[in-house]
């Protein structure tokens, strides 16, 4: 048996191959592991800087490509901070991949419909890839993303490269506008206004900063979207990632082995899900 | 499932015997406590058999406070834990659902459970606080120990239990035989009167699923009143034995520490944008009530709170979850 020689806290080494600049606040870590790493859309896993402390990321690469992996990274707490310290060359630790991620084989035959916001679309990006790979079997796919302002929206040649893609259409906003934006400004759930999606044939996904999270959910019911048409990717503190450590707890939920995606359907009844 | 009997003194020496192979933990009582002590045969006479309840819960053999789990050691040797109550006994369950589950065993938690055989010890008496049956634990145990141990005269009595009990019979140094049921008939009479003094002790006390209904019930009020008391010290979950809640430190080298932590601290939910679900005191507090009666039954198939009573015990603010549970009956 496997898990009489494994042992599950100790780390995967990776050498930082490459770190690309998203936007002020936000680093791509493209990552080579010391053994191949497969994952599938959604899942995440634990980085760590060494003697610092490790952060749940949801790989931002493709789950198709195993010898080197990308994780988007905001600069927002005390590992991430030296996270984007790192140089090339620097190895950091990967444990996973762990969690549920995106039930994909459910989304055959559908419409897609993305709403994304900030670093949300780092996940994002993986399940784009995921989608691309088997856009044969999907009907269309939608994606609506917002930024706070021009300049912190990552990923920009995604947009471009997603509306070249037959079957998939990209809409971007922003809250606020610079002077080279000539795009519409807004909310991300204000996009959803603009575009045309057969609800009872669809699937929405949504994932963002928990407030985006919260008006993305009630605004896709009042579309028509049912409870369990609707995939979160819900955000809490996963830190052993293992079900056990009980700081993701979200009522009878371990996020990081429960989750961390859920359908609205399955959470709804904890009014909490949103702090 | 069958019993032995063997002669006090006789027991002791076997037990002295096996200090070769094992090392060997029995409840000792002082004047001011009672708790797990290495065995000494000079010390056997403080031995308490029998009585509820070690201060320190069970779960502290198989969770230590703080230990490296990324460097390989050896896991030392085998162990005989001697005298859990059985509400320590059958917290082990949830901490077994959680440790060893399939998809992610933690190798420590396993071995230790696997090094150590486990003698539990009927309770013949009561504590203030005791409360298992109300949550339809036994004051004695049938399962879930390898064996349960009752001390009568100069016998001890064994129920063996577990086929690791069955092999520790036969390492005893001195031939226990099989009892004669009639020699056992005291057994029944003192679990009787312990359930009896149970009862009587915890009349009104509302049922393990009952607690878990009203406590979803219950309005923020109830959980401001009695957390103005509270100081997060985090006593509560600490004795908890079913509380297994951790923290990982990194340090060099990519290794890691595990350290016990709860749900009471504040930052326990803390995320690096600074969100923070149980940022106030009173929602840290709801929580723990949360886990034990209504989030973990809707999960795990194990009590999350199998009436001990030690949080009562140990709160310096004298809360009183009892006190609580009949206040929203």
């Amino acid at each position: 048996m496997a898990s009489d020689t494994i042992n599950i806290y100790k780390p995967l080494r990776a050498t930082l191959e490459e770190v690309i600049e998203e936007s002020p606040l936000i680093k791509t870590f493209v990552l080579i592991p010391d053994e191949e790493f497969v994952f599938k859309t959604g899942e995440f896993i634990e980085l760590a800087v060494d003697g610092v402390g490790e952060a749940p990321f949801t790989p931002s690469s493709s789950p198709l490509v195993t010898d080197r992996l990308e994780v988007t990274v905001m600069k927002t707490g005390y590992v991430t901070r030296i996270m984007h310290e790192l140089k090339p060359g620097a190895v950091m630790g990967i444990r996973g991949p762990y969690g549920r991620g995106y039930p994909i084989s459910e989304f055959k035959g559908k419409e897609v419909l993305i709403l994304g916001g900030g670093c949300g679309l780092a996940p994002i990006r993986s399940l784009l890839f995921t989608l691309e790979h088997m856009k044969d079997d999907l009907e269309k796919v939608i994606l609506c993303y917002g930024s706070k302002t021009p300049a912190d929206c990552i990923y920009k040649p995604l947009f471009s490269r997603l509306n070249s893609i037959d079957k998939f259409e990209a809409h971007r906003t922003v809250d606020v506008t610079d002077d080279d934006w000539d795009g519409p400004v807004g909310v991300a759930t204000a996009l959803l206004d603009q575009i045309s999606v057969k609800i009872e044939n669809s699937v929405a996904v949504v994932c963002g900063p928990p407030i985006m999270m919260k008006f993305g959910t009630i605004r896709l019911l009042e579309m028509g979207y049912r409870d369990d048409q609707i995939y979160l990717s819900m955000e809490k503190n996963m830190s052993c990632g293992l079900g056990k450590c009980g700081h993701c707890m979200m009522g009878e939920f371990f996020v990081c082995k429960d989750g961390p995606v859920f359908t609205y359907r399955e959470i709804k009844h904890n009014p909490e899900i949103w702090k | 499932m069958y019993y032995i009997s063997i002669k006090k003194e006789d027991w002791h020496r076997s037990l002295e015997n096996l200090l070769t192979s094992h090392d060997i933990f029995v409840p000792v009582k002082d004047e001011f406590s009672l708790d797990y002590e290495p065995f000494r045969l000079s010390q056997a006479e403080n031995i308490a058999y029998n009585t509820p309840k070690p201060a320190t819960p069970l779960k502290n053999f198989f969770l230590p406070v703080r230990e490296n789990v990324t460097s390989v050691r050896n896991n030392g040797r085998s162990r005989i834990i001697i005298g859990a109550p059985n509400c320590d006994v059958v917290a082990l369950g949830l901490l077994d659902e959680i440790y060893l589950d399939e998809a992610f065993t933690d190798p420590f938690y396993r071995n230790r459970r696997m090094n150590t055989i486990l003698i539990s010890s009927d309770c013949f008496s009561v504590n203030d606080h005791c409360h298992c049956t109300s949550y339809g634990v036994k004051p004695y145990t049938m399962e879930g120990a390898d064996m349960a141990l009752l001390s009568e005269g100069d016998y001890i009595f064994l129920r063996v239990i577990s086929d690791k009990g069955e092999e520790l019979v036969r390492q005893l140094l001195f031939a226990a035989g099989v009892s004669d049921p009639e020699r056992l008939l005291f057994a029944g009479q003192r679990h009787s009167e312990t359930e009896a003094l149970l009862a009587e002790l915890n009349r009104g006390l509302p049922d393990y699923q009952a607690t878990g209904e009203i406590v979803q019930r219950a309005g923020g009020n109830i959980w401001v009143k009695y957390a103005s008391k509270c100081v997060s010290c985090g006593a509560c979950t600490t004795i908890c034995p079913t509380c297994s809640c951790f923290l990982l430190i990194d340090k060099p080298d990519f290794e890691k520490v595990k350290q016990m932590d709860a749900c009471q601290y504040p930052g326990f939910e803390r995320v690096a944008g600074g969100e923070d679900a149980l940022f106030e005191l009173s929602h840290r507090f709801r929580n723990r009530y949360m886990c034990k009666y209504v989030w973990r039954p809707q999960k795990f198939n194990s009590l999350a709170c199998t009436g001990c009573g030690r949080c009562i015990e140990a709160c310096i603010g004298n809360i009183n979850k009892n006190e609580l549970f009949m206040e929203l009956t």
